[in-house]
């Protein structure tokens, strides 16, 4: 059983009423998600990530398409017992105080009371709030509130955690924090759906990355599926290669360029790279490595969306 | 329960603005006025009840002391009917409005909650907190007329239900204003304005509506509004009524429930079809 699985699913947004314009926001999204992964959404702003999380907690719904969420069909009230959800730009009540929030919120989610005493003290511990448990929320800073913000979505211990942004506003340590409560989570067995847009943070905590543009999904996969280049390799070299054999090696593949101990090969087929291989190595050229290069997320981000773009 | 809590919150939000304190301020200097201006005085003639030391009548015998208290009470409840009312309205009024904004409504909808449950949440705990500083003044107006005249009208206390039953009646119309404009100045001058232009002409309209057109269509949507819409005049003068020991018709506050209660249901079917 996928957590989250959604089938063609699109929202248009109808604005006005005298002179209606319509906006889409997403169009045909099919993705599903399996239970206990770190699943990334990334896209540039309007892209409809915000509106995807949205209809999966029936906040808004879909014009057309269908979606489950631990097996349940959308809309259905009882799975968001089950659901924790972090929004972007959350706001909430400043006359609370941060451990009367988390109570507040826990009641609204069914927790039982004699659980939530147990459970708000360890919970504010973890998002590193339990000094400021007693201060008023409209004295909190923006970090603050994320922080705040996470420990509301875990308060009835939920099997799926929607993140928007969460770690808008939020210093190096706290970021690293919250990556640590993330793989914990993890390893506990709980889905983690992220929409972010720091990519630097979403590469090193996702299992699966979706990058969506306009509404429309254009690639999903693992980070590595996502950030090999696929036909680069980068050949380690101790010294340097004689310009015969960097020559004779040039004419196997599609381009072949040399960096200080580095050599970087384009080939065709990995019977073009072993072709070069064995040509160095016949020619007494010490081999220190050979690795398939790959580019930053943000880097494969920026090519995919670009791409997209180009008329 | 997820009611409750919903309740217990609105009560904690409500409790936490100056705006009530001002009206249980206010209500707590007109006791203190009336604790000292409230008197009464016995002779060979009879007992004479006293407003700053003033005779309010000639001497009477007890029972007709009773009566004139009870006058005095529908006098104060009357009063100051509107007064609470627009107070509360003012008060209460951005409850709807705050908790539908982005960033709020996102977080309490992702709790196992159907939203007509947050709607009635608001709604309750906005007329409890009303009702507690209405009780209050009340009560301890009965007390004040109680100790000082020694007249203890129960139909007095009856007051507090019945001003709380109106400014619910009238706060459904808040509500729904709140729901569908997500605007808290909107609800604000939709309730007065509702009070005030509307429920106001339509109560005396045969004397005063009527006049501009003897059109039938004319007078039949004005009677239509009338009915379907909550009567708070009518509401008020009838719970004055009953405060001075009389009877009234309980047909406007029955209609009014079903006027209230259309509107929630429609605030209800609104907020379900939104989009957040």
């Amino acid at each position: 059983m996928f957590a989250i699985e959604s089938d063609a699913l699109s929202k248009t947004y109808t604005n006005g009423i005298i002179n209606p314009r319509r906006v889409t926001a997403l169009t045909d999204f099919s993705l599903q998600v399996e239970t206990g992964q770190i699943f990334s959404l990334l896209g540039p702003n309007g892209a409809g990530k915000t509106t995807f999380i949205k209809m999966l907690l029936s906040l808004a719904s879909p014009t057309s398409g269908s979606a489950t969420v631990l097996g349940c069909r959308l809309p259905d009230v009882s799975v968001r017992a089950k659901v924790g959800y972090l929004p972007e730009n959350h706001r909430y009540p400043g006359y609370l105080t941060g451990e009367q929030v988390i109570r507040y919120f826990g009641e609204l989610g069914g927790v039982p009371a004699k659980t939530l005493a147990h459970r708000i003290g360890p919970l504010l511990d973890l998002v590193g709030m339990a000094q400021w448990r007693g201060m008023k929320v409209k004295r909190y800073s923006k970090g603050m509130l994320q922080r705040l913000g996470l420990a509301q979505a875990l308060v009835n211990d939920p099997e799926i955690l929607f993140l928007d942004e969460p770690t808008d506003g939020v210093d190096p340590v706290g970021r690293k924090e919250i990556r640590e409560i993330l793989k914990d989570l993890k390893r506990r067995g709980k889905t983690i759906f992220l929409n972010s847009h720091l990519l630097s943070e979403v590469e090193l905590v996702s299992d699966r990355v979706a990058v969506l543009d306009k509404g429309r999904l254009l690639k999903v996969g693992t980070v590595e599926e996502l950030t090999t280049t696929g036909s680069a390799y980068e050949i380690g070299v101790a010294g340097a290669v004689p310009p015969a054999v960097f020559e004779e090696a040039r004419a196997f593949v599609l381009g072949l360029s040399q960096s200080g101990d580095h050599l970087r090969a384009e080939c065709r087929t990995t019977t073009e790279l072993n072709r070069v291989i064995d040509l160095l190595r016949k020619n007494g050229v010490e081999l220190t490595s050979v690795t398939r290069q790959r580019s930053t997320l943000e880097e494969s981000f920026i090519s995919l969306i670009s791409r997209e773009a180009r008329p | 329960m997820k009611i409750i809590a919903l309740v217990r919150g609105t009560v904690r939000e409500l409790a936490s603005k100056a705006t009530l304190y001002v009206l249980a301020g206010i209500s707590t200097l007109i006791l203190v006025v009336a604790a000292f201006a409230v008197g009464a005085t016995s002779s060979s003639d009879g007992m004479t009840i006293t407003l700053f030391g003033n005779p309010i009548s000639p001497p009477v015998p007890p029972d007709v002391v009773s009566e004139l208290a009870g006058k005095l009470e529908a006098g104060f409840a009357g009063g100051l009917f509107l007064g609470v009312v627009v107070f509360g309205v003012f008060g209460t009024a951005g409850v709807i409005p705050d908790v539908l904004e982005k960033g709020t409504v996102d977080i309490y909808l992702s709790k196992p909650i159907a939203r007509w449950q947050l709607l009635a949440g608001k709604y309750l705990g906005s007329v409890a907190v009303i009702f507690v500083n209405i009780a209050y003044f009340i009560a301890g107006l009965w007390l004040v007329v109680g100790l000082k005249a020694g007249v203890w009208n129960m139909h007095f206390l009856l007051a507090a239900f019945l001003m709380t039953y109106v400014f619910a009646c009238l706060f459904a119309v808040v509500a729904f204003l709140g729901v569908l404009s997500r605007n808290m100045a909107i609800a604000i001058i939709g309730g007065i304005l509702y009070l005030v232009v509307i429920a106001g002409p339509l109560e005396g309209r045969q004397t005063g509506l009527y006049l501009i057109s003897g059109n039938g269509i004319y007078r039949t949507i004005l009677d239509g509004l009338y009915y379907l819409l909550p009567q708070v005049p009518a509401m008020e003068s009838g719970a004055m009524r009953i405060v001075g020991g009389e009877g009234t018709s309980f047909v406007p506050y029955l209609q009014s429930f079903l006027s209230a209660g259309a509107l929630l249901c429609g605030a209800a079917w609104i907020l379900s079809r939104r989009d957040f």
